[in-house]
């Protein structure tokens, strides 16, 4: 079995989900750059261009752009969760519209300790986030 | 979940005692605080706008309009003075010039914004007829502030909707918002009590210097790309630039809300809420120093810029929406000259009038050149039909545009410099544009 990293975090929308991390090294952007019909970024040149999200637990540093953020967490393909280190606005917004488990305000940043493929159990009703690191 | 703390008027609304339509506005309202962590309301003093014509930001509080119109009936007003931002959603149909328009709306041919018939039915007029019944300015525009006449003091709580209008609310006319505008803000004249609404969260924490004195229009620009880029959501103090103009200033907040989140600045001497420095940073040593140099402003134009050639096949001006005396400027940039390419250019429906007047509609037409107002080309998630490479002169538009085509069979490039490289691309066809 291998060693779970716990980090405690304030909950922003409620809800418990464990699902595989995909990591935005790079902060997200909305509106225009991202396709929600299609569930992945379209910003030119950004890392996560052109990978789904759909089901994910998406780790990000923090939102920028337009109020279009909002649009990670539109229709059937938004991701399973959202973890980001920083926030404002735009991912409060955001949050309430995808209505799925989202935190922020971390102990230490989860950014740290995450790579894409990990799992990930959001635990947003009880404030914490626990990793396990893939095999 | 922390605890949110009501008044006993806002229990009562939430218990639906106002009706339905306010019900569903608090449980919004109280789902906001939630979400942000705020503890309470705040009754706001300043202004409002929202993107229409949607009655909630979240699908989960949406009414119909059968329920808007009953309220209507009943004599319902927004609490605040409220502005409707750009053109309606979802299509965004220019108000005026939409004749010229050959977009077709997120690339769906049955969408051409030029086709009277689907004009008609993208202005979405039952909404506005309530709306406007209710109070609301039908503005329609990123940039509505321009034409609103009646500003936010400093100080005021007010709800905004726009991320590059956040920004002149804040920063430069010293009121309080976050990116929150909605039927619920507006029509209860409430929002959440978090990040600008709060002094402490105003200050700034990121001093920034630069090599070069930032001066010209596209220097303000690349120069609010990237330190967009650096602050992230922080609150930097920008020193080493020279004085602002109004369009600079909107290119300043638009590209600042394009490489990052900067819902609050300071330029000391200039922004109301910075006398000086130490007063930007509320007495405090700023947490980090960076120096957006040279080498930072050319990277910053060559992310701007996306092109393999020099053919350009349009030219766009007019994210955010011009002003009117960028709209005098350009008619006499283009007094006697001829455009070869499709060239647009995008201001504020009220606007649009005055521009008439003064004569430059003609201008602009004389020299092949549209005038429309209210939209913008990533808003409607297209260029026309055919156009492979398309020149601005707007960091934010330059970044977004390209999003909407994101296959490697139908890439969009993009020439981004100043206004002058794309006049010159609108009378050649070709671009020459660099940075100096």
């Amino acid at each position: 079995m291998s060693e779970k990293i716990r980090i405690p975090g304030r909950g922003e929308y409620p809800g418990k989900v464990e699902a595989e991390a995909l990591v935005s090294p790079k902060p997200l952007e909305g509106f225009a750059n991202n396709n929600p019909g299609r569930g992945y970024t379209t910003e030119r040149g950004h890392p996560l261009f052109g990978v789904p999200y759909k089901g994910k637990v998406l780790v990000y540093p923090s939102p920028r752009g337009s109020g279009g953020f909002m649009s990670y967490g539109f229709g059937d393909n938004k991701p399973a969760a959202f973890v980001h280190t920083e926030g404002c606005p735009l991912s409060v917004a955001c949050a309430m519209v995808a209505h799925i488990p989202s935190m922020t305000d971390f102990a230490d940043d989860p950014m740290k300790y995450i790579e894409t493929g990990d799992t990930v159990l959001v635990n947003a009703d009880e404030g914490y986030i626990e990793i396990t690191k893939k095999q | 979940m922390h605890e949110v703390i009501l008044t006993d008027d806002e229990k009562r609304m939430l218990q639906g005692e106002s009706g339905l339509v306010a019900q569903k506005c608090m449980e919004y309202l109280l789902e906001l605080c939630r979400v942000s962590g705020a503890s309470r309301l705040i009754d706001l003093d300043g202004t409002g706008d929202f993107h229409t014509p949607m009655t909630s930001m979240s699908p989960y509080y949406e009414f119909p309009i059968e329920e808007l119109r009953k309220i209507v009936d009943e004599g319902a007003r927004f609490a605040i003075p409220t502005f409707a931002n750009k053109a309606p959603f979802l299509a965004q149909p220019p108000v005026q010039g939409w004749e010229h328009c050959d977009v077709c709306a997120f690339q769906n041919d049955e969408c051409l914004q030029s086709d009277p018939a689907f004009h008609h039915k993208a202005m979405r007029e039952e909404w506005y007829e309530l709306y406007r019944r209710m109070g609301m300015m039908t503005t329609h525009s990123c940039a509505n502030y321009l034409v609103d006449t009646y500003w936010p003091t400093q100080g005021q709580h007010c709800s905004w909707n726009e991320s590059s209008a956040i920004p002149y609310c804040n920063a430069v006319l010293g009121a309080r918002s976050n990116i929150d505008g909605s039927f619920a803000t507006c029509f209860l004249g409430k929002t959440a009590y978090y990040d600008m609404h709060v002094t402490e969260n105003r200050y700034a924490t990121v001093l920034v210097e630069t090599e070069r004195l930032i001066a010209t229009d596209t220097e303000w620009d690349v120069f609010g790309f990237a330190v967009g880029e650096d602050a992230g959501v922080h609150v930097p103090c920008l020193t080493g630039t020279a004085k602002p103009t109004t369009t600079q200033l909107q290119k300043l907040n638009a590209a600042m809300n394009t490489g990052g989140a900067v819902r609050m600045y300071h330029i000391p001497g200039t922004t109301p809420e910075a006398p000086t420095t130490s007063y930007a940073f509320g007495g405090k040593t700023p947490q980090r120093t960076v120096v957006i140099g040279d080498a930072a402003l050319r990277k910053a134009y060559d992310t701007l810029n996306y092109h393999t050639g020099d053919i350009v096949d349009m030219v766009y001006l007019g994210c955010p929406h011009l002003n009117i005396v960028d709209l005098m400027m350009l008619a006499r940039k283009l007094d006697g000259k001829k455009a070869k390419i499709p060239f647009y250019i995008m201001t504020a429906p009220w606007i649009y009038h005055v521009a008439q007047e003064m004569g430059y509609v003609e201008s602009f037409e004389k020299a092949g050149a549209h005038l429309m107002t209210g939209s913008c080309l990533a808003a409607m998630g297209a260029v026309p039909k055919g156009v492979k490479t398309i020149a601005l002169d707007s960091a934010k538009q330059a970044y977004y545009i390209t999003g909407c085509y994101p296959d490697e069979d139908n890439k969009l490039e993009v020439c981004y410099g100043s206004q002058d490289d794309c006049i010159d691309a609108a009378l050649s066809g070709r671009w020459r544009g660099e940075w100096k």
